[in-house]
């Protein structure tokens, strides 16, 4: 009678999946509501512009043109809004501040008829100097990129510097005056890159009564709710806020863009309005930040790490949105997952006339990591010790308070480096023309946290399941479900997992930092569990016996001499001839803690291995992964399948910025491969002729049954990886991403550096 | 002044339709827009990404990059005309959700679409074929290895692996007999 | 999309003499992989676009004639090109060219006359055609006439085809010194379908003349001839053929301003390519492939 019991830690197919192979699944950009007008944007073609006029009479005298709605149409002074810093203008007033900043939106009966309006609406603009790389916005005189009004008490306001995290343990001047120690020292960059989700942005909004209604791409509806009532002075119960599942967000999806535009001008007409973004305006709404980090890292003879000196300028864009808080809580576990006694990381968000970059996938750790990683390759090389020894001989062990005051180490992590160096091969002979490559990496999993979950168990046995997370492919949803299945034992087909709408869904903070199965997770346990206790009060009632002598675990109603019920049997009998259901509740909650630096520990680390064997065309650059191995602690693997795909996405994902992905801009700041023409991402071509995702499981998260979050970790490593398997083969460091064949055979051309070709296996 | 609109026949997914389109719409639009076929998608408009595939007469194009004008007197096949009218999945799809084929699920439309024509041209495609073959369709979300097992299990003529579909029917179906006895003990 | 007038002439008459009388106005849609996009980013904007796809001399097709000529029709596809059995035997590198033009979806739909009418200094197929001694036939209200490709090509987008001419077919004539065996190379920046940042065939016959043809390194695509045998020759060193290289890639001018390859790379690459393209040919030759 339990014939799902093993739901947990099988893969059953994707809930919500057959929509998704029969195109009946509906993303944003399908749905419409009558009356829908459509919107588009109007921008200027320069990084930074003085706007002095916009004229909408001639888009107006168009057919269908309903609204050119611009900064002067808002509520004066322009409202503002961000995660972070209320910093981003619903429409740019005065000044853009990147190359895609939005001055108008055109509204219309038709698409075609807004984009025919924002060809006749003429916008009287000034180009100003901008600034767009690091030295750029550090340079003495260099224009301000936000007014000094908004930071005005911020000491940095007369800087682009947004902000500077410290973070520092030991001393490390000390440590680095020790004699005997190899110190390295060497200068990475990682470029401006792109989600990508296949999907692109999409918005919508509509009066609803005394309130609104907006539809959006957005991971965080309930974010974007507090956005839009605070910018419309509306209670939250007056702006309903639907989020139908995203095609793909990966992070650029967190945070509200142009909703409060879209909302403004559909309140103003009284009519729904809908904004559907193209692949080359999605590519001006979200980036990640570029970084140029230098690493000073000292080691003893035998390999132990005695210091690490890091210093990581990321350039973000224009506005906040949650920049300041990736480089902040990126940068924070740049140290590694190695017990470092002195420590210095200085980390600095520095603003730029660019796209304002916000979440993606590693959430800053990439950046930095691939720095740290690639300076132990190279201390190792050095050294002339094997890289996965130096490794292990510094990797915190379980419990190891390797960040003093964060959550210890918390997993076996030594045992998913041992995996992907048996994997890889690491100790036999690579094969000729071939090199290896090794790194680590970890992420602070989610620091605080709110979700709650309603789960109804109705009078069949037939669960609903309300969550506010956004399944964007992740497997949220077919998770929830097996989590219900397992707890109340209904299968998963006769299990409703509702999501994205924010009148009906309960609370839940947001989706991102690989959360959702541990915290939102908890939640529908704790819903599930609600519902067990309140059923063994029926079941103690319906069966004559003492609450105490009845347990209620796994789909079944179990009595002290041995009888075992199937929950609906119990749940039919329970209920009476009314039927009705049995409702749980449930919260799990993340508090903050005051005086941590990133405003709690993290609930777990990500921890991830990636080992990489390449080979390089010495005569055009190219280079060929020819094995790629990912190992990540995922604590228990609730959907075995479904975390394979998403540590093997990361990993792809990753050799997207290893080896092919970055913004060029031009000397005015716009960026030149704006589309998917000349952005590359990986093809079906470009993937690793063998790969491999192992997960270690040891069931030590936090997480239901022992889960952890685990989607980002195969992300974290794979640059460094690569490039010290690039290394390997031809001697020749690259410390510039992406390693596209023209950078690979220009070092090539220059040669290994002295010291560069050193240690090498 | 350019024409209005043109009057066009062609078949979608079987069924013979007649429209009025405008010269300068695209086939994807006037799926999406004026057929409500919404399973084709709109990402890049440039032949990248093939969120957009179709078969027009057997042949798989970015429906993004056709003048619906030119189909005029054409068949086509979009992701809605996969399953057999009774619903009954297509095996191309069913592999799909068995194998993992699908996360985020926007680019699914577009990889099946082309897939289906793969096996079509190479009923058992090598991987070299597979992976040429459905390179003009990106999945961000990077689940490359379990469409190209989705494939193989299509071409292979496999039954659903142990742990699809089949068996959650089983399930349900037991559970749905059980029903009886709940209601038993009610009475 | 900004509106225009769709036409879709049945005869090659029709088709000719509305291009002629709209000029400039006018554009010809064949497989469309390139004008959709540009009608959608405005960069053209016809009043009207003329569907050649249904004149019955520009059908798709390749037929061999008497002789061993190859005629290839102006609408055949990249898919077609790449599968045909003659031209993968016969023009072993426009096979190869055709096949990495785009995705299947692309290769289904451009067709080889749009490829080369576009004049794009990356087409693909254009460094083949060049080395097999192609010859384009247009068709136009003064009736037809035979191109040689080496001189259709003007620069990027410009052609020397009159106003109203359209290109009806390729020719690949024979050889009048028995087959040139060919092979494409080209470079990208991913190994999934890309433009080329150099693309380039070698064509070798058996009396030791070499043809290369580049393209994406300057204006439009060049071809260059090694008279000398020196090339050809399978007992030539490196250093023998370094020079000759050295001059055939002479006229190779790319752009410095390009986002997709530094001009030195691609000039570098040029010597790759010219290498291995040469070295295929070779093997191909002496196979009798």
């Amino acid at each position: 009678m339990t014939a799902l019991d093993g739901t947990i830690g099988t893969s059953p197919n994707r809930v919500g999946g057959i929509d998704r192979v029969t195109g009946a699944q509906r993303y944003l950009a399908d749905m419409s509501v009558t009356d829908a007008l459509h919107a588009k944007l109007v921008t200027v073609p320069v990084a930074r512009a003085r706007v002095a006029r916009i004229d909408g009479s001639a888009a107006l005298a168009l057919p269908g043109v309903r609204l050119v709605l611009t900064a002067d149409d808002l509520p004066q002074p322009v409202p503002r809004f961000g995660p972070q810093n209320l910093d981003r203008p619903v429409l740019a007033t005065g000044e853009t501040k990147y190359h895609g900043d939005p001055v108008a939106l055109v509204v219309a009966d038709t698409r075609e008829q807004a984009e025919a309006g924002v060809a006749a609406v003429h916008v009287d603009y000034k180009a100003l100097p901008a600034v767009c790389t690091v030295a750029a916005a550090l340079a003495t005189g260099a224009p301000l990129v936000q007014d000094r009004s908004l930071r005005a008490k911020d000491p940095r306001r007369n800087t682009n510097v947004l902000n500077e995290h410290v973070v520092a343990w030991g001393d490390v001047e000390a440590a680095a005056a020790e004699p005997g120690l190899t110190i390295v020292e060497r200068r990475y960059t990682f470029p401006m890159v792109t989600h990508f989700a296949i999907e692109p942005h999409a918005f919508m909004a509509a009066p609803d009564g005394d309130g609104v209604s907006v539809w959006s791409t957005i991971q965080h509806p309930n974010w974007l709710q507090k956005t839009i009532a605070g910018l419309t002075r509306l209670p939250l119960s007056k702006v309903r806020v639907y989020a139908p599942d995203p095609g793909g967000g990966f992070g650029g999806k967190q945070h509200a863009k142009y909703e409060p535009a879209v909302v403004f001008a559909a309140l103003r007409l009284g009519r729904p309005v809908r904004l559907v973004l193209t692949l080359e305006e999605t590519f001006q709404a979200v980036r990640r930040a570029a970084c140029e980090a230098r690493v000073r890292t000292g080691f003893t003879a035998d390999g132990r790490i005695a210091f690490h000196d890091i210093e990581a300028d990321y350039l973000i864009g224009a506005y906040t949105d949650i920049a300041d808080r990736v480089v902040g809580k990126g940068s924070y576990p740049a140290a590694g997952p190695y017990n470092v006694p002195a420590v210095r990381i200085v980390a600095r968000a520095i603003l730029s006339h660019t796209v304002p970059s916000t979440a993606f996938r590693g959430f800053g750790n990439p950046q930095i990591n691939w720095a740290v990683e690639s300076t132990i390759d190279e201390g190792a090389r050095v050294l002339g010790i094997d890289p996965v020894d130096v490794r292990l001989r510094n990797l915190a062990r379980k419990g190891d308070r390797f960040i003093p005051f964060d959550t210890p180490c918390d997993g076996e992590w030594d045992q998913a480096v041992r995996k992907a160096a048996e994997l890889i091969g690491w100790d036999t002979p690579c094969p000729p023309g071939r090199g290896r490559g090794i790194a680590l990496g970890i992420k602070s999993g989610p620091t605080t946290g709110l979700s709650y979950s309603i789960v109804r168990l109705l009078a069949d046995g037939s669960v609903v399941v309300y969550a506010g997370t956004s399944d964007m492919g992740q497997g949220a949803r077919t998770v929830f479900a097996q989590i219900a299945s397992h707890e109340l034992g209904a299968p998963l087909d006769w299990i409703t997992v509702v999501m994205g709408d924010t009148a009906i869904v309960p609370y839940d903070q947001q989706t991102s930092a690989s959360r959702s199965t541990v915290l939102m997770g908890n939640a529908i346990l704790a819903a599930c569990r609600d519902i067990q206790a309140k059923l063994r009060s029926i079941a103690a009632t319906q069966l004559g016996a003492a609450d105490t002598d009845v347990t209620v675990a796994e789909g079944v109603v179990r009595l002290a001499d041995g009888r075992e019920f199937p929950i609906r049997e119990v749940l039919a009998a329970g209920l009476g001839r009314l039927g009705g259901e049995i409702t749980g509740l449930g919260e799990m909650r993340k508090e903050a803690e005051a005086g941590h630096p990133l405003s709690g520990a993290p609930a777990f680390f990500e921890f991830n291995c990636t080992a990489i064997e390449a080979e390089v065309d010495a005569d055009t650059g190219d280079v060929t992964i020819d094995r790629h191995v990912t190992v990540s602690d995922v604590g228990k693997a609730l959907n075995p399948l479904q975390v394979r795909m998403q540590d093997e996405g990361a990993a792809i994902m990753g050799l997207g910025h290893t080896l092919m992905e970055h913004y060029i801009l031009d000397d005015e700041g716009r960026i030149r491969n704006l589309g998917a023409i000349d952005y590359r991402i990986p093809t079906s071509m470009d993937l690793p002729r063998e790969l491999r995702s192992e997960a270690v499981e040891n069931a030590d998260g936090p997480g239901p049954y022992g889960s952890k979050g685990m989607s980002e970790g195969a992300l974290l490593c794979v640059a460094p990886a690569v490039a010290a398997a690039v290394r390997d083969a031809t001697g020749v460091a690259i410390r510039d991403l992406p390693l596209t064949p023209e950078r690979v055979w220009r070092a090539l051309q220059v040669g290994a550096a002295p010291g560069d070709a050193e240690g090498r296996r | 002044m350019p024409q209005t609109t043109l009057p066009i026949e062609l078949t979608v997914n079987g069924t013979l339709r007649g429209i009025d389109v405008a010269p300068h719409h695209t086939l994807l639009e006037v799926l999406r827009d004026d057929l409500q076929l919404t399973g084709s998608k709109e990402c890049c408009l440039v032949g990248e990404c093939g969120a957009c595939t179709i078969l027009v007469n057997g042949r798989s194009v970015d429906s993004c990059l056709v003048l619906a004008v030119e189909a005029d007197g054409a068949d086509v096949l979009t992701v809605e005309g996969l399953a057999s009218p009774d619903g009954r999945l297509a095996p191309i799809q069913a592999a799909f959700l068995d194998q993992g084929g699908v996360q985020c699920g926007f680019c699914t439309p577009g990889q099946l679409m082309s897939a289906h024509a793969l096996l079509a041209g190479h009923p058992h495609p090598t991987r070299a074929e597979i992976e040429e073959g459905m390179a003009g369709n990106l999945c961000r979300c990077a689940c490359y290895e379990q469409i190209f097992a989705a494939i193989d299990q299509a071409a292979s003529g496999a039954a659903p692996a142990v742990t699809g579909a089949s068996v959650r029917a089983e399930a349900g179906d037991a559970w749905a007999g059980a029903k009886t006895s709940a209601e038993g003990l009610d009475q | 999309m900004r509106p225009f007038t769709y036409a879709r002439p049945d005869t090659l008459a029709d088709a000719v003499a509305l291009l002629a009388e709209r000029g400039a106005e006018a554009r010809v849609l064949a497989g469309g992989t390139d004008l959709i996009i540009r009608l959608r980013d405005g960069s053209v904007r016809p009043e009207v676009v003329v569907d050649v796809k249904r004149v019955p001399e520009l059908a798709p097709g390749i037929r061999a004639r008497d002789g061993g000529m190859l005629v290839i029709g102006a609408t055949t596809t990249m898919t077609e090109i790449a599968a045909h059995p003659l031209i993968r035997r016969d023009v072993a590198g426009l096979a190869e060219a055709a096949a990495v033009v785009g995705s299947v979806q692309i290769r289904n739909r451009a067709t080889l006359a749009g490829n080369l009418c576009n004049a794009s200094p990356a087409a693909d197929t254009a460094p083949s055609l060049l080395v097999h001694g192609a010859v384009v036939v247009a068709h136009g209200l003064a009736g037809e006439r035979r191109i040689g490709l080496d001189d259709f090509f003007v620069r990027s987008g410009l052609t020397t085809l009159a106003p109203g001419e359209l290109v009806v077919a390729i020719e690949i004539p024979a050889s009048g010194h028995g087959r040139i065996a060919s092979a494409h190379q080209r470079r990208t920046r991913r190994r999934g379908h890309d433009l080329a940042s150099v693309t380039l065939a070698c064509g070798l016959d058996a009396t030791g003349l070499t043809r290369i043809a580049y393209g994406s390194v300057g204006p439009r695509p060049i071809l260059r001839l090694d008279t000398t045998g020196v090339l050809a020759a399978a007992a030539s060193t490196d250093e023998a053929r370094t020079p000759i290289f050295e001059a055939i890639f002479a006229d190779a001018t790319p752009s410095v301003r390009s986002m997709r390859a530094g001009a030195e790379y691609r000039l570098a690459m040029l010597r790759v390519l010219g290498r291995r393209a040469l070295a295929t040919a070779q093997a191909r030759l002496a196979a009798g492939e």
